[in-house]
């Protein structure tokens, strides 16, 4: 029985609210909609309806979440969900949806690859793993209006915690619920509570933490914003239970709306007698004050909140006494955080079972995040706890834009820490989070992709923390000063070895030593940054190279750092500019021999990070590499020696780009270098692997020539493990060993039949194509399996042998195909079809291949590496018919000798100075990275033979890194000429020339002189800029 | 509110708190050494109590206590992190270690962000020997730190305050300047401003001190555990092994604080050269007045009246003509006429030279003019004015003297204006 006066609700207030026939749309006046002109649109969906004369409600709600898709506009009953909404789509929305019913397709949301429009709310993958508690007012209520959250049972908790419970009652209902405090420290709120109401002075007070001052962060907004009333009904019970009657909420000032809605919610409880004297007519008497924070970072934490409160400067003070026995001006404070006490009233109506059942064991309920950084959906989200990393990031978030790689996650703001690849199945928990190193804090979440630069992540938070330290103490004061001081010189390229101990003696000292937690956790996005990518950290330092190419007083030019060979770009570009072609082959060759075969088969990673690229095209590099190598074709490089010559051998085993790079450089250095090659000719893959319509054979053969001039002696047809051992190198007095051995094993399907005649590997189908080797593949059907450049290259191999039919079968889609783009669309030319999503689940035949019986796949989650995993649907088995079976789907080291056997998996395990264990032996290229480019075994050659230098010199294993040297080439003619200018059109020959032409001729053409000269001077000359950023004199 | 911060109130709070609850003294363990401490008291008190050393920076048992430098942190078992002693309260069982290897650790890294940002100028530095930083520096053999880092490079001296000089380059923000300010003196002029490395010790908004309505007391400067505040009068002059301390009473008023005149003396002639309050005087401790503190200046001056004066035509000219002539009374005034041998005749002393006489003449002269002016005009033709300066058993006498003697109710006290 009811003793108290109950609270009426207005019949219309029921209706609008809980009537699921009721028809009335939502515009969403948050923060972020609000800013999005949703009060404009608002007017104007009403002076449509008016115009239309429909009785339809335009209810003012909260926030959605989807903020970056703002104005949200929803149609209830049916919920239907539009994005991006404008004023001027009102007419649209009422005479087409409303008047007419059908939803207006051009505003719905479309994700996925084909852009499917999702009707309803719940239809979209944002909105689908969440799991909406806290949220659950918001885009429903008026925040404005009392009636409404009395509709949704508002403020039935208080009257169940006045009517029916004693304050001793409530309290051990909230710590049996397992609520624990939202704020970021996770302590249970239900045993503070019960500390609070133990301390036996009176007054007591209720305080609310609202100073949500993470960058990005906006949690606690959100729940202010769009349903304040749940707050106001939580502080009144905690009021209530702890034996308090004053509470505060301490809400930043740039919180405007926020504040507006509790000062209206505030009144609005007051004028029903919700707050003030005799609650409900209960004799509880309890009332809230508003203190508006002037945004100070640090008055997040309760003490330097109360400080404030207090009129003093935000500062914190030592803890014990806890504000539980002293707080706010020295009385027993309870402080929570706004999520913390707007969780109560659901847990006082629905059970603190219930509450208990969502979540995970020691964290229960439901966490709210705001999701944001480089990432597909943005936005406010609450999940249960327990959900994963990958689960947050990739389905609700829709994985990382651009196609790019996911790096690492910043959970808990700038005070939490970052995590990995490795971590994405972490359950985001209080405690798996902390067990990972890095926090809950009170719900920012970001994410960082491929392009990221750790150092520069850490500097961002670490200058934040320098910003909003108090200046107490002098650990957090003067050591988070430090700690920016080193990153910033890391990050300008002039830090020290010793800066990584000192940034661990900062840590250490600030975590121990500072007052309160903003200095005690200050250093730890730095130190997980350390931790995970302490590789970045020594790049900057040691090599004064910014892995990501994005500390800008390291980036000479983006060219030059996305280069793996490091390849002085703007540097040759402004010399065939001005026609000096023979310095600018002299310049590339300083970093790659191989400028003939990089212009023709380079995936150019320069040119996908061109600055011009973002003005119109990026300029054409890889054809002006090929220009300037063609050009000087007739004329025999020989490599400068660099060294005296001096009496010590060395043997690289592998004559592909990483080996004979490796021994070109080493001879250059004086050494006596042998190459031995098992093959008939030198250039491993580059011969053996591309075929000669992409790289013409004379080229190629030319350049390796370049080699030998330089003193290497080259010995084929002598393999590993059969006529050299690592013992018999040794023995014969070699004095290092280099093993460049290349991955030259196919993988192996894994599936019945693949050991049939008529499955023919791609690595075997192109090597035996060029050891002359053809077979005639006149009139036969011809499947390939995978999706690399192996895959194309075996496919159109293939066409040009005279098959009839070419396929290609891919377990994933076209976006997640590793091959280069432009071979995928050559392949298309030519006629090769593609067939996406599927993969070969046996291979048939009797004595031969038949066909292959192949599984339908679709996308399921994310996997280790970022792409969606595919995943069989079961039944969807069909027959296609073949006579070839080409597997292309990877390939594996392999050699056989009895030294390195065990230093062996699929590619070789090697220190940091490509040492394998056996004093002397290196490994590098294809057989330590697994397969890969040209320029990248280049770069790979480069390096070892600076690490065997001085490993031969000294002894010592590593510390010296491979710094490509920089020229400053004068800019002769003005940019502004050029502004206009366009990237040439390509020239290929077309599929019906190259069908007639014999053999495997090469495809694709290159420019004329002019032409190139003047598509050089389209560069932008980043190198310049840079002298300038670093205060040089430019040339 | 003025001058009652937070500290203060939680302290009060926490007095309240012991009047509530009847607990027995608790008793702790620090070092291994069992303890037994009132309740309420901090860790620090405690430890200091039993003779166990904690260093401190910006505690001082004069104030309030705020945690702020980190100094005095302690391990206590079972308690997440290192506690500050100054700040946490002892509890029943607690088990203390004041020199944990992570506490000592802390304790080095706090000394050594410190000097990360103080100007290496302890050869020139007025506190040299008497710095409380240069002491835990020292004891703590933390080196002078090598970064490429920044440090403050404030203006020496910007302040036009006439007793007080700053260099906030040797400021280390512990605060008890402010909190001296605030607690002691009630003035609450110095503060805190801007955020984290940025921090700076102002005066009102960043003001000049006499702008902030400072009344240069000096309590500040007595509380700085460094160089940052000084004494402007006692710049150069004489650092703490340069002067001698002599214990005294300040003389300008009845209080009774006393003093500390540092001497410094050359070659036999002793100057004060400082004046500061005595930490252990029971009347003031460190506290004192800007007279007290810094109006010493009088003490060595060429016009300071050492013997009484007397108007030459109040004294009888024989004996004038006799003490002048024999050197026992002097003639006080210009030189020309002091030069000139007194003979008696054509006499250059005037009826208002003033003549410097023995203290029986002198107060001879004043009763016989006293008892000549109350026969002639009555008592309530006098009127006295007594002095702060004098003790209050000097002013009871004052009282008796113009009531019972002088007959007159005409009697008044400076310190009622």
């Amino acid at each position: 029985m009811n003793r108290l006066k109950p609270i009426a609700v207005a019949a219309e207030a029921l209706r609008a609210v809980t009537d699921p026939q009721h028809r009335w749309i939502a515009v969403c006046m948050g923060t972020g909609c609000s800013s999005a002109a949703s009060a404009e649109l608002r007017q104007a969906l009403a002076a449509e309806l008016a115009q239309h004369q429909q009785g339809v409600e335009v209810r003012r709600t909260g926030c959605f979440g989807f903020c970056a898709q703002g104005p949200i506009v929803v149609v209830y009953p049916d919920e239907t969900f539009y994005t991006r909404v404008r004023p001027e789509d009102a007419a649209a929305i009422v005479v087409q949806h409303i008047v007419h019913g059908r939803p207006v397709e051009a505003l719905l949301f479309r994700e996925g690859p084909d852009k499917h429009p999702a009707p309803k709310w719940h239809d979209i993958s944002f909105y689908r793993k969440q799991q909406r508690i806290l949220l659950s007012n918001c885009g429903i209520i008026d925040p404005e209006n009392i009636q409404h959250y009395l509709a949704r049972e508002g403020y039935q908790a208080l009257v169940k915690a006045l009517d029916t419970m004693t304050p001793e009652q409530v309290i051990e209902e909230v710590t049996r619920s397992g609520l624990r405090g939202r704020g970021g420290g996770g302590f249970p709120a239900g045993v503070k509570w019960g500390l609070a109401r133990q301390t036996p002075r009176w007054p007591k007070y209720v305080i609310c933490n609202a100073d949500e001052g993470d960058p990005g962060a906006f949690m606690d907004r959100s729940v202010l914003e769009g349903d304040p009333h749940s707050v106001i009904e939580g502080m009144i019970i905690a009021g209530y239970a702890i034996g308090a009657e004053q509470g505060f909420i301490y809400c930043r000032a740039e919180y405007p709306l926020a504040i507006k809605r509790l000062r209206t919610a505030i009144a609005q409880a007051r004028e029903l007698g919700l707050l003030g004297e005799n609650i409900l007519g209960s004799g509880f008497r309890f009332d809230i004050t508003i203190n508006e924070g002037a945004g100070a970072f640090v008055c997040g934490e309760e003490t330097a909140l109360m400080a404030s409160i207090q009129g003093e400067r935000g500062q914190p003070w030592p803890r014990p006494p806890y504000p539980v026995v002293a707080g706010l001006w020295g009385q027993p404070s309870n402080v929570n955080n706004v999520k913390t006490y707007a969780y109560v009233p659901r847990i006082l109506r629905f059970g603190a079972d219930w509450f208990r059942s969502l979540g995970t064991e020691g964290s229960a309920g439901t966490a709210v995040f705001a999701l944001t950084g480089q990432v597909e959906r943005t936005g406010l989200i609450e999940v249960p706890m327990g959900i994963t990393l990958r689960e947050i990031i990739f389905d609700i978030g829709g994985g990382i834009p651009g196609g790019k790689r996911f790096k690492a996650v910043q959970t808990g703001g700038p005070l939490g820490g970052c995590l990995p690849e490795a971590y994405l199945d972490t359950p985001v928990d209080f405690d798996s989070l902390r067990a990972a190193g890095a926090v809950m804090g009170s719900g920012g979440m970001i994410v960082a992709d491929e392009t990221t630069c750790m150092v520069e992540f850490a500097r961002y938070f670490m200058r934040f923390v320098c910003d909003e330290s108090c200046g107490k103490c002098p650990p957090c004061r003067i050591g988070s000063r430090r700690l920016l001081e080193i990153l910033d010189r890391i990050a300008a390229g002039q830090g020290e070895p010793a800066d990584i101990e000192a940034i661990h003696h900062l840590a250490d000292g600030m975590q121990k030593g500072s007052l309160c937690a903003l200095g005690q956790l200050a250093p730890a996005p730095v130190l997980s940054a350390l931790r995970h990518f302490e590789e970045e950290f020594w790049a900057h330092i040691r090599e004064q190279r910014c892995p990501t190419a994005s500390c800008q007083k390291l980036v000479r030019a983006p060219c030059v750092s996305a280069c793996p060979a490091g390849v002085d770009v703007p540097a040759y570009l402004a010399l065939v500019a001005q026609g000096r072609y023979a310095e600018a082959l002299a310049v590339h060759r300083e970093a790659n021999p191989f400028a003939a075969i990089c212009g023709r088969v380079c995936p150019a990673f320069c040119e996908d990070v061109c600055k011009r690229g973002g003005v119109d095209d990026p300029i054409a590099i890889r054809h002006v590499k090929r220009f300037m190598a063609d050009h000087e074709y007739t004329v025999p490089w020989t490599p400068p020696r660099l060294a005296p010559k001096k009496d010590i051998k060395v043997a690289i085993v592998g004559a592909g780009p990483c080996g004979l790079t490796a021994a070109l450089r080493l001879a250059q250095l004086g050494y006596q270098v042998t190459v031995f090659e098992r093959m008939p000719q030198p250039g491993g893959m580059m011969t053996y692997g591309i075929p000669a319509y992409r790289l013409p054979r004379e080229v190629l053969f030319a350049e390796i020539e370049h080699i030998r001039r330089a003193g290497v002696e080259i010995r084929c047809n002598t393999e590993l493990g059969r006529d050299i051992t690592i013992k018999s190198l040794q023995a014969d007095g070699y004095a290092a060993i280099v093993l460049a051995l290349g991955a030259h094993r196919s993988r192996r399907l894994g599936v019945p039949g693949e050991d049939l005649p008529g499955v023919y590997h791609g690595v075997a189908l192109l090597r035996d194509i060029a050891l002359g080797k053809l077979p005639d593949l006149r009139g036969q059907v011809v499947v390939v399996v995978g999706g690399g450049d192996t895959a194309m290259d075996a496919a159109r191999s293939a066409w040009r042998l005279g098959a009839q039919a070419v396929h290609v079968v891919y377990r994933r889609t076209r976006d997640e195909m590793p091959a280069i783009p432009e071979e995928v669309r050559g392949a298309e030319d030519e006629g090769v079809q593609f067939h996406f999503l599927v993969t070969p689940v046996a291979v048939l035949g009797q004595d031969r291949v038949t066909g292959v019986l192949l599984q339908r796949q679709r996308l399921g989650d994310f996997d280790k590496s970022g792409r969606r995993s595919p995943v069989p649907i079961p039944g969807s088995e069909f027959v296609m018919p073949c006579d070839l079976l080409v597997p292309a789907i990877g390939q594996v080291t392999w050699v056989d000798d009895e030294a390195v056997a065990l230093s062996r998996q699929a590619s070789f395990r090697v220190g940091k100075a490509f040492e394998l264990g056996i004093p002397g032996v290196f490994a590098a290229g294809d057989a330590v990275t697994g397969p890969a480019t040209v320029v990248q075994a280049v770069a790979h050659g480069n390096q070892v033979a600076l690490v065997v230098d001085h490993w031969l010199k000294t002894g010592e294993l590593g510390g010296v890194y491979y710094r490509p040297k920089r020229h400053d080439i004068p800019q002769l003619f003005n940019l502004d000429d050029y502004a206009e200018a366009r990237r040439p059109a390509p020239r290929v020959l077309s599929p019906e020339e190259r069908r007639h032409l014999p053999g495997f001729v090469e495809i694709e053409l290159g420019y004329d002189e002019r032409t190139i000269q003047e598509e050089c001077k389209r560069c932008l000359r980043c190198d310049l800029e840079w002298l300038q950023r670093i205060g040089e004199p430019l040339p | 509110m003025a001058g009652l911060t937070i500290g203060f109130l939680r302290r009060a709070c926490e007095t309240e708190r012991t009047e509530h609850e009847v607990s027995p003294m608790p008793t702790l363990t620090i070092n291994g050494q069992r303890v037994v401490a009132p309740e309420g008291a901090t860790i620090l008190e405690a430890a200091r109590a039993a003779g166990i050393a904690i260093p401190t920076l910006c505690h001082h048992p004069d104030l309030s206590n705020v945690g702020a430098c980190r100094m005095c942190v302690v391990t206590v078992e079972k308690a997440r992190g290192l506690q500050t002693a100054c700040t946490t309260p002892v509890a029943e069982g607690m088990v203390v270690h004041t020199h944990s290897a992570d506490a000592v650790a802390t304790r080095r890294f706090v000394l050594e962000m410190l000097l990360s940002d103080h100007p290496n100028a302890c050869m020139t530095c007025e506190v040299n020997g008497a710095c409380e930083l240069q002491d835990l520096v020292y004891e703590y053999g933390v080196a002078w730190p090598q970064h490429k880092g920044s440090r403050h490079t404030y203006p020496v001296d910007p302040d036009p305050n006439p007793f007080i000089v700053i260099d906030r380059n040797k400021c280390i923000l512990c605060g008890r300047c402010v909190r001296a300010c605030a607690e002691i003196q009630n003035r609450d002029i110095w503060s805190f401003a801007f955020r984290g490395f940025e921090t700076k010790l102002v005066a009102g908004a960043d003001q000049p001190l006499l702008e902030a309505g400072c009344e240069s007391c000096g309590q500040c400067v007595a509380y700085c555990p460094t160089g940052a505040l000084f004494d402007r009068m006692s710049v150069g002059k004489g650092r703490i092994g340069q002067v001698t301390r002599v214990r005294t009473v300040c003389s300008y008023c009845g209080v009774g604080c006393q003093i500390d005149l540092h001497v410094r003396r050359d070659g036999g002639r002793g100057r004060i050269v400082r004046v500061t309050g005595a930490a252990d005087a029971p009347v003031n401790g460190l506290a004192l007045c800007v007279k007290g503190r810094y109006g010493y200046d009088y003490v060595h001056s060429p016009e300071r009246l050492t013997r009484p004066l007397v108007r030459a035509k109040w004294l009888d000219p024989d004996e004038l003509a006799q003490r002048v002539g024999d050197n026992r009374w002097s003639v006080i005034g210009d030189a020309d006429k002091r030069r000139s041998p007194v003979t008696g005749h054509d006499s250059p002393i005037s009826p208002d030279t003033f003549i410097a006489v023995d203290w029986d003449t002198a107060l001879d002269v004043v009763a016989r003019k006293l008892a000549a002016e109350k026969a002639a005009h009555g008592g309530d033709s006098f009127a006295m004015l007594a002095s702060a300066k004098c003790t209050n058993e000097e002013n009871f006498l004052f009282a008796k003297f113009a009531r019972q003697l002088m007959t007159t109710n005409n009697i008044d006290h400076c310190a009622r204006l």
